[in-house]
This record gives structure tokens, C-alpha cells and sequence, in this order.
């Protein structure tokens, strides 16, 4: 039997085939006891699997268990916008690290090699006279800085005449 | 040591840095200060009896300076307290004003005016033991000093 006439069997056995094509088909099964077989092999094939498809039982109902599905979908449509924010997170480790590491540099030397009394007084120390001969003078010791004018006292407690020059 | 806890060392160290950081924010708070009008002179008295000698400490520190006067007398003496960010004005004299300005971390500025004009402007850090002195040339070999330093 040729290919082309199982293909008209199985249309036949399906429904898928026109009027005209089904009369000649059942005429040709009338006619031919191989074609009957192997239509009968068909059907009985056929019915086989139709009643032995598996029907599984859910153990919820319809609705709930689509809806688990259209979630499952929304979150893995999700997904894509959360793996930046992984990402964000290891940038900022990468960036926190040497950060810290810069910090704990800066700390140590702070604590070691930072000049003993450095950051206080001369240190910080800054001035804008408008007396151009203005001089300054630090005592670190006594932690002393002396900014010297040649601005002259004029107050009456002091007995202000003609001053003398600076006496450093 | 694994990379993960290096990477907690090193969280933990930012932290502390920042909290230390926070710390020094914090600390910006007032400063209570002590400005003197000092007169330097070789005579050991003065023909002003107002005039006192200035405490053993202030002495000490105005003859740690290279200058050859051995009596220093107390003319005026303010205590004043400075809030963060403030300026207090102070009047040594008729004409000798200073304003201090508290700018943060025991560092202020410092104005000096004479007879209403400034003289000049100085900033500095005042910590706890440390003396600002400001001072020039008076009558008859003489000199005035403006000693501004922390007090507690």
C-alpha cells in the first residue's frame, strides 16, 4: 500500500477529508480487505491513545493554578530589572574597598607620622595684616605664637609718644 | 582570609572613619576664651596702680618670646565665650578692639582694630594649652601684647 493511501485512511478516520473524497475512500474499504485492516489497525490505535490520555487532577482549583502561572511569568518578566541593582552592589564593593583602604592610610598616617603637635597653633596658622611690617614668631614648646606689628599703641594706658623701633 | 571578610574589614574601617568624621562635625561647639591687654616693660613698678602682673602662666609664656622685657602688667583682662560660627566683639581699650569669630574644630579669626580700623586678621587654632599673641611697639621701650588663649 502506498503512502499516499494510509495518509487518505488516517484523513478518513480523522473527518478531515471533503464529501466527494469520502464516498471514494469508503467505496475503496469495501473493496479492499488490506485497506480495511489496516483502517482498522488505525481506529484501534486511535482510540488507544484517546482513552488512555492522561487527565491530571489538580489539587487546586483552575483559576488559583493559572493564576501561580501568570505570577511566575510576571517575576520572571521582572528578573532582568533586579540584575542591575546586583550589579550596583558589587560596583559599590569594588568602590568601598579601596576606599577603605585609602581611609586606613590616611588614618595610620595620622597616627604615625603626623608630627607631634602639628594641627594645633602654627599649623593652622594664617594671617592678613595690613601692617607690611607684620612678623611672626612661634614657640612650639610653650605652644606660643606671637604675631609682631609695628602698629604702635596709641591707648591712654599706655604712654604713647614716639615709638622706638621693634626690640626682637 | 577570605574575600568576603575583607571586604567586612574593610566596611567596618569606612565606618568607623565616617563615624570619626561625624564626630568632628559634631564637635564644632562653642570656645570659651581669655583675651589680656599685657603692657611689657623693664620697670618693675608702675606708676598706674591699676595695673597688676599678669598670672605665672601668661608670663611664662610671654618670656618663652624673644623679647628683653622682664615685667609684663595686666591692663585688661575679658573672658568670653564664642558659639560656633559667631563673632564676639571685645573691648581691651579705647582704642584696641578684637573680634573673634569661631570658625570650627578650636580654630577662630582673630581682628585686631585699633582706634576703629582693623590692623589686621589672623586665623588659628586655639586648643586647650595653645596662646595667640598679638603685640607691637609702646612708649619708651615698652610694648603691648593682646594674649587671647582657652580657658576652661
Amino acid at each position: 500500500m502506498k503512502l499516499e493511501q494510509v495518509l487518505k485512511l488516517q484523513s478518513y478516520l480523522d473527518g478531515e477529508m471533503p464529501e466527494r473524497e469520502r464516498r471514494d475512500v469508503a467505496g475503496w474499504l469495501d473493496r479492499e480487505p488490506q485497506a480495511r485492516a489496516l483502517f482498522a489497525e488505525l481506529k484501534t490505535a486511535r482510540e488507544a491513545l484517546t482513552g488512555n490520555e492522561p487527565a491530571p487532577a489538580l489539587p487546586e482549583s483552575r483559576e488559583f493554578y493559572w493564576s501561580k502561572i501568570e505570577r511566575e511569568i510576571a517575576r520572571l518578566e521582572r528578573e532582568p530589572a533586579r540584575a542591575p541593582r546586583a550589579n550596583l552592589l558589587a560596583w559599590l564593593r569594588r568602590l568601598l574597598v579601596p576606599t577603605a583602604g585609602v581611609a586606613l592610610l590616611v588614618l595610620a598616617a595620622s597616627v604615625f607620622i603626623w608630627p607631634s603637635g602639628a594641627g594645633r597653633g602654627a599649623g593652622a596658622f594664617e594671617s592678613s595684616m595690613r601692617d607690611t611690617g607684620a612678623t611672626t614668631y612661634r614657640d612650639h614648646a610653650n605652644g606660643v605664637t606671637l604675631v609682631w606689628l609695628s602698629y604702635p599703641a596709641t591707648d591712654h594706658e599706655v604712654d604713647y609718644e614716639a615709638p622706638p623701633r621693634a626690640t626682637r | 582570609m577570605s574575600t568576603c571578610a575583607w571586604h567586612r574589614i574593610a566596611l567596618l574601617l569606612l565606618a568607623v572613619v565616617s563615624l570619626l568624621s561625624l564626630a568632628g562635625t559634631v564637635a564644632a561647639k562653642e570656645i570659651k576664651l581669655e583675651a589680656q591687654l599685657v603692657w611689657g616693660t623693664n620697670d618693675e613698678k608702675t606708676d598706674n596702680a591699676e595695673l597688676k602682673p599678669v598670672t605665672a602662666e601668661v608670663e611664662k609664656r610671654l618670656k618663652s618670646l624673644p623679647f628683653k622685657w622682664q615685667h609684663y602688667f595686666e591692663v585688661k583682662r575679658k573672658q568670653f565665650t564664642v558659639q560656633h560660627a559667631k563673632t564676639q566683639r571685645i573691648n581691651l581699650s579705647k582704642d584696641c578692639v578684637i573680634e573673634v569669630k569661631n570658625l570650627e574644630n578650636d580654630q577662630v579669626e582673630v581682628t585686631l582694630l585699633g582706634k576703629g580700623e582693623v590692623v589686621g586678621r589672623i586665623k588659628q587654632k586655639l586648643p586647650d594649652g595653645e596662646t595667640l599673641v598679638l603685640g607691637g611697639n609702646a612708649a619708651n621701650f615698652t610694648g603691648w601684647f593682646v594674649v587671647l588663649r582657652p580657658v576652661k
